[in-house]
């Protein structure tokens, strides 16, 4: 993990590369306590609400993705207590998918002795598409 | 709030502000192997985010016939949930707008332990049109 002293702007994060399957995809939604049928999970319904022809994996697999990498850059003592992601979604996420998480610090400022650190988030798809964007901060003290 | 009869979802009537309740659960030790499992991450903190707090405060209050699009989320992580620890949450709808014509409304959730710690806070951004998206991933089904 990254300390304080060796944070750069330009810095780039760890990468994970996460491979969609509609098993993952449904293990996921089953982490809920209120089960329904959505988008995510059956084909149907997100066929008549988007027309697609398949269900799509939940926004929130790309904020852990995302969290994973924040975690693994800033260690989990910091990213654990301080952490925020932020992500647009663009495109969907589906099954056969292979979603790469990068990041890269955007920018650090001390405040009031604490190092507030900004990171630029992006996911891709295995076409080179961008399915969210988005930014994560940190504090280190 | 579970218990009570759900209310059919209308965006005109969607008040800002609007609170959704609270409710409670319990983590275990199987919803945090579920999550990390289903994410390929054995040391994911806050399997929390697999629960959708704040869908599922809205959820428990409206029977939404529209349906929704995730447009984006915003999470703030303050401590990590512990195994068999109750979790109280907290949600409220907390803006409603138009973007581009296509209505929106913001869910947001707090979460806290049964000790007071504040675990986790998450906001999302839901488009209530879902089939427009679905036009502009796929313009040949238009």
């Amino acid at each position: 993990m990254a300390s304080r002293t060796e944070i750069k702007p330009g810095q780039a994060l760890p990468t994970v590369t996460k491979k969609i399957t509609t098993a993952s995809i449904l293990q996921f939604e089953s982490c809920g306590v209120l089960q329904k049928e959505n988008i995510h999970n059956n084909p149907e319904l997100a066929k008549k609400r988007l027309g697609t022809t398949y269900a799509i994996a939940s926004g929130r697999m790309s904020i852990t993705f995302a969290a994973e990498i924040m975690r693994k850059f800033f260690g989990p003592d910091v990213f654990n207590h301080t952490g925020t992601v932020n992500l647009k979604f663009l495109k969907p996420v589906k099954d056969g998918d292979t979603i790469t998480v990068t990041g890269a610090v955007s920018g650090t400022e001390d405040v009031d002795g604490e190092s507030h650190v900004s990171v630029d988030l992006f996911c891709e798809n295995q076409d080179g598409d961008r399915t969210a964007v988005g930014i994560g901060t940190a504090v280190i003290k | 709030m579970a218990d009570s009869p759900l209310k059919l979802f209308v965006y005109d009537d969607v008040v800002i502000g609007e609170e959704l309740g609270s409710y409670e659960y319990i983590l275990t030790q199987e919803m945090v192997d579920n999550f990390r499992a289903s994410v390929e991450d054995p040391d994911a903190s806050f399997p929390t985010l697999g629960v959708k707090h704040d869908a599922t405060a809205f959820a428990m209050v409206y029977d939404d016939q529209i349906g929704t699009v995730n447009a984006g989320n915003q999470v703030e992580f303050f401590n990590p949930p512990i195994v068999g620890k109750k979790i109280n949450v907290t949600g409220r709808i907390s803006d409603k707008y138009l973007r581009r014509d296509k209505p929106y409304i913001v869910l947001e959730a707090t979460a806290v332990d049964e000790d007071g710690r504040m675990l986790e806070k998450l906001s999302t951004y839901q488009l209530k049109k879902p089939d427009e998206l679905g036009k502009k991933w796929h313009p040949e089904q238009k």
